[in-house]
This record gives structure tokens, sequence and C-alpha cells, in this order.
């Protein structure tokens, strides 16, 4: 979080926001607070009510219950028009019969500024994201990168409150979409503009955001930092939705002073946790927390170091990422056991028995109930 | 050669339409310019100044434009919300409208204004509605009046108006109106800085339609209004069938087609001039 975000934690506050659609629930009760010039993503599968809650704080759906607060003014019952509230649609919604200029200068002129005002701000705007050249041009007549462009001066034109930003590379090559995450950060930080930005591409939300909001049927399943919720991720749904995982199902065997021992198909696993003995759990890893030893020769069992766990699996496919190997193992139902290595060990062939070891206090666990098979569907 | 195998050969798909229109529209209309300014086998403008010069044609000229332009307005004030609903209503609500605005067409412009001759009688259901309303004091005649005319013939020529404002509206992305809101304007500002200049196509288009029918529309005045009220078309018809003046008549009918076409060819001139997608 940044320092002014720390200042004014509730800049932003949606509390309790539900939505219906028909018997659908669409959002199940939303708590979001966004600090002053923050950068939140909301992070989450296609259908999971992004883009409602979204217009919600727009004002452009209605939400059955809850409120919307911005820096201190209820905006619940206030028409889009009255929320200072900028939009960047994922399909930009330029006006075809504006011009560039035209385009950037239509709320200053709705908001009735006077002309030379007007023009200064869209120089300034148009400047800042590169397209001045363009002044004159038909938005009919633009990329996708530079209509995108176009429509972010268009919402800052007016200086919002808050911008909100729905997919808005998402129809962009993926090239294009990096070097536009890196100006759109730029953007932001020189204007210091509060952005809620929608997104279901988690490698844009981990690089962009200060903090994440990982949505799941209606719900935010955990709102922390990047870091954060790659390295603790609260719910099964966040471990399988940002980042690669191991996981697999087991039931609690023993559990002493916080310590757990857990029986899986591959043996047991031990982990921090507080569970009772005999509850079903689902254990995670992290695929770059895990090492490889070769476990040809070792007759005994993996085996690791002290305050490590090791399992044994074959290898069924190793692809090939550029810098990085993603190995992925032989798994039981139920179960995904990946690796993520520099390179690919030696004698890695598939069918290959390899030893797996990694730190207990590595190992995250989960209520195994929380893993509907929706969850993991969504993922894949 | 050259300048044959220029010729894009899809262009080659209008020649049967040239072909229909030059043979039965393009020179019967020949006919008629050379009718109108050929007088005892020499080319002479006298028909124009004659006509031109007669104080009651500048009538027929006035009623002519005057109806014209009433039915086009009352047109544009009826369809073009319609043009809305319609645009906006989905599923059975949008076909029961375009049913109701197609249907009426098939029935054909003689049938309707029979109809409307009982509608506008004096104990008609306009005049009821109006006497009940209070602002009429006792049941009035509106069949044989200008009034009359006009809301009938729009009744006959709204569809024109509404079709194609409501293809155009269709295709206006309602995120465009939804963008406008987040910047702040208000409703009033989205409607006429948004909305109506990307409707403006669909609306010129209907405008010129219902204006084209109405300025030389025949059959409705015939029967709506009478003989005792003359507009071109009437007057032509006249002229051939019942004074058998073949000058007179090709004389009101070139002067016809030249309002009807300059109002088309402008309209559409500002439709360019004007209209953001087109
Ligand atoms: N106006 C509406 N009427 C009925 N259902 C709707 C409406 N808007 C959204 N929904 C439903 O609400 C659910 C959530 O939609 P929403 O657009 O918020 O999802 P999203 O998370 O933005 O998905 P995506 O990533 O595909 O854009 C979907 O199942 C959708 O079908
Ligand atoms: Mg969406």
């Amino acid at each position: 979080m940044t320092e002014a975000a720390a200042r004014d934690p509730g800049f932003l506050s949606i509390a309790a926001a539900e939505k219906h659609f028909g018997p659908a629930t669409v959002l199940d009760g939303v708590d979001l607070a966004v600090g002053r010039g923050e950068f939140v993503s909301l992070l989450g599968p296609s259908g999971c009510g992004k883009t409602t809650l979204l217009r919600i704080v727009a004002g452009l759906v209605r939400p059955d219950r809850g409120r919307v607060v911005l820096d201190g003014q209820e905006l619940t019952r206030l028409p889009p028009h009255r929320r200072d509230i900028g939009v960047v649609f994922q399909n930009y919604a330029l006006f075809p019969h504006l011009d560039v200029a035209g385009n950037v200068a239509f709320g200053l002129k709705a908001r009735g500024a006077d002309p030379a005002a007007i023009a200064a701000t869209v120089a300034r705007n148009l400047a800042l994201v590169q397209m001045s050249a363009y002044a004159d041009r038909s938005v009919k007549a633009l990329s996708g990168g530079q209509q995108q462009r176009v429509a972010v001066a268009r919402a800052l034109a007016v200086g919002p409150k808050l911008l909100l930003l729905d997919e808005p590379f998402s129809a962009l090559d993926r090239k294009l979409r990096e070097a536009m995450q890196i100006d759109l950060k730029r953007i932001l930080r020189e204007v210091g503009t509060t952005a809620i930005f929608v997104t279901h591409d988690q490698d844009e939300a981990l690089a962009m955001s200060d903090r994440i909001a990982v949505m799941a049927r209606g719900r935010i399943e955990q709102l922390a930092t990047p870091a954060e919720i790659y390295a603790r991720p609260a719910t099964p749904f966040a471990l399988g939705f940002v980042g690669l995982s191991t996981r697999i199902p087991g039931t609690v065997q023993a559990a002493e002073a916080g310590l757990l021992t857990i029986a899986t198909a591959l043996g047991p696993i031990r982990a921090r946790g507080h569970f009772l003995p005999g509850s079903a759990v689902l254990v995670g890893v992290r695929p770059e927390r895990i090492a490889l030893g070769s476990g040809a020769g070792d007759a005994t069992g993996p085996a690791g170091p002290a305050g490590h766990n090791a399992i044994r699996a074959a290898l069924a496919d190793a692809i090939f990422k550029g810098a990085r190997v993603q190995l992925l193992f032989a798994a039981p139902e139920g179960a995904e056991v990946q690796v993520e290595a520099s390179s690919l060990p030696a004698g890695a062939a598939p069918g290959a028995l390899l030893d797996l070891t990694w730190a207990v206090d590595d190992t995250l666990v989960y209520p195994a109930a929380e893993a509907g098979p929706q969850d993991l569907e969504a993922v894949a | 050669m050259m300048a044959l195998r220029r010729i894009d050969p899809v262009g080659l798909l209008v020649l049967p339409a040239v072909l229909y229109l030059g043979l039965v529209y393009g020179l019967p209309l020949l006919n008629l310019l050379a009718r109108a300014l050929v007088i005892d086998g020499v080319p002479s403008v006298a028909g124009f100044v004659k006509f031109f010069s007669d104080p009651f044609d500048w009538i027929v000229i006035g009623n002519t434009l005057r109806i014209a332009v009433l039915v086009t307005l009352l047109s544009l004030a009826i369809g073009f919300p319609t043009a809305l609903a319609l645009a906006r209503a989905r599923g059975a609500a949008q076909a029961l409208i375009l049913v109701a605005i197609i249907l009426p067409l098939s029935v054909g412009v003689v049938v309707k204004a029979f109809a409307w001759q009982i509608v506008l009688r004096r104990d008609g259901v306009v005049s009821q509605a109006l006497v009940a309303l209070g602002l009429w004091d006792e049941p009035q005649r509106l069949l044989f009046t200008e009034a009359g005319l006009v809301i009938g013939a729009a009744n006959v020529f709204v569809p024109f108006m509404i079709l194609p404002i409501y293809s155009v509206v269709k295709l206006i992305d309602p995120r465009l109106g939804e963008a406008a809101a987040t910047l702040g304007a208000a409703p009033g500002y989205r409607f006429f800085r948004v909305f109506l200049p990307l409707a403006l196509p669909g609306i010129v288009s209907g405008i010129a339609f219902v204006f084209s029918m109405a300025v030389s529309m025949y059959v409705v005045p015939n029967l709506l209004i009478g003989d005792r009220f003359q507009t071109l078309a009437t007057l032509t018809g006249r002229s051939f069938l019942l004074m058998r003046n073949e000058q007179l008549g090709s004389t009101t009918a070139v002067v016809l087609l030249v309002l009807a076409v300059s109002v088309v060819v402008a309209s559409s001139a500002l439709s360019r001039r004007f209209g953001g997608q087109s």
C-alpha cells in the first residue's frame, strides 16, 4: 500500500454489495476498501461478477443491497454523471462522431468548462498518453492500442476521484499489452489517481497491483498484496487461480503443537496449521519451492533434510517455458503435482521416479470442503 | 479495351436495375420533360411562365409544401419515439411492435384512407376524444380538412419514418451513453450530444422518405380532402385525366419532381455533413 493509501484506507468503501439477476446471485455480499492513490485489481474467472461490481461503483447498475462510499460521500443513490468516477470500458466506447480531441474534451464540455481551459487540458492529457499527434484523427481510424490510450485520456481529462478499468487490455496482443501495462502504471503514478482494474489475467494483476482482490462466485476470497496472495493464498481457490501449485488431498493423522502430519496417497506430509485429527484437508505447495532429487538408487524411500517434506513421484511431462521448465508428475485422482525448475534434471525422462522435497514451512493446508469441483473447473 | 478492363465486374450487377429504370422510368420522364418544354413542335418555356404567373398555381405549390412538411413533422414526432421504443424492446415485445408497424403497409392506401374517413367524421373517434378531453366544445368534422389530411397521411407514411430511424438507432452502442454519463454528462446532454448525432442519418433518411412520398401523394388527398384542395400531384392528375391538358400536367409534374428531388438531395447532403456514422 502506498503512503497516501495508508493515510486514507477507506477512500472508496463498498459494503455488503449484493446483486441478483433473476434467480442468479451475481454478487453475494462484497466488502472492499480501497485507499487513496491505490491500484487494486479485481481478479477472477469469467462470470464471477467483476464487471457487475465495477458497474455498481460507477452507478451504471443499482445494487440490490449494500453501500458505496467515495471520499466520505455516500454514492449509492447518486446517478453516474454525478459520481466523479471515470470508466475505461472493455470495448473503449469512444464516440464515433467525434475526433480524438473531441472525445477527450467531451467530459470537460459536459461540465461547462471554459474553452481555453478545455484546450489546455485536452492537450495535456493527449500528451500524457502520447497521442498528441493524433488529435484531429477520427477515432475510427485508430488501432486498438491507440483507442485504448484515447479512452484513458478521456476518462482522466475530467480529473475523476476514481478510475475504473474493465479489462482494458484484453483485446491487445501480448507485446502491446505488456507495454500498455507499464504505460498505465506510469500515467496513474503521474496523475495520482486511485484505480480499480478488472482482469482475469493473473500475470497482469500480479505485475500491476498494489493489492489484488481475488473474486470467485460473487465473493472476494482474498484481498492482499500480490506477494502475500502468492505466498499465502487464503483459500484453495486463490491458491489454484493465482500462480501454479501442487495440490494433494489428504487426511490429518496427528496434530501436535501446530504441527500436522497428513496422510496422502503420495506418503505422509507435514505442515503447520490447526486441524483436528481425521479432518480432510488439501495440501498445497508453490512449484518453485520444491527441490528435485533423483529417487532412482535409493530403496528406502524419499528423504529430505530436517524440517522438510519429501515425496517420490513419476515424471509425466516436461513443458519448456524459456527460462524455466515446468515438470508435471503422475498424481492420484484429485491431486496435481508440479515443479518448476531452472533446467531439466539429468535422467529425467517421462516415467522416471524423482524425489520432491520442500520445507514444512512452505506447506499450505486448507480444509478440503472448501475446494469445490467448480473451483478446480474455473482454474482449468 | 483499357477502359473496359477497369470496370469492376461486381459493378455489372447494377445493370439490370439500370436497364429497368431507364426503360420504365427514364424514358417516360424524358417524354414528360419534352412535353413540358416543347409547344407545337417548338422548344419553349412558355408553359412554365404561364404556370408561375398564375396565383392559383402558387397556392397549389404552397398547399403541396405545407402538407408535405406537416405530414413529415407529424410522422417524425410519432415515429422517432416509436423507433426508440422498438430499438430498446426485446423479444416478443419487439416482434409485436414490428408487426404493428409493417402489417398496415400490406393493407393498402385506399383501404386505410377509407378507414380514416370513418375515424375523422364528425361523430368519429378523434372528434369524440377531443370533446371528451374538453379540448373541443362540440364535435367537429375533421374529414375534408387540412388537419384531417395531415393526420391521415402521417398514419400512412409513419412506418417509413420509423424503420430507417430504428435501423440506425439499434446499432448505437449503449456503452456510449454510459461512457458519456461517467464523464459527467446529464441525460439531456447525452441525448443531444451523443444519441442525436448518431441517430441523425436515420432521421434524415426517414424525413427524405416521408417528405418525398407526402409531397407526391395522390390517393390520400383525393379520399380525405377532395377536389376543393389541390396539390401539385392532384393537379397533375386532374390535368391529364379530367382536363386533358397534357401541357399543364407535364409542367406541374416537372415542378413536383424538381421539388422532391431537391429535398432528397439536400437532406442526404445534410446527413453527410452532420452525420457521425454512415
Ligand atoms: N444485465 C444482466 N442480466 C442478467 N445477467 C447478468 C447481467 N449482467 C451480468 N449478468 C450475469 O452475471 C454474472 C456476472 O457477470 P459479470 O459481467 O459481472 O462477470 P465478469 O466477472 O465481468 O465476467 P467476464 O470476465 O467474462 O467479463 C454472469 O453470469 C452474467 O451472465
Ligand atoms: Mg466482465
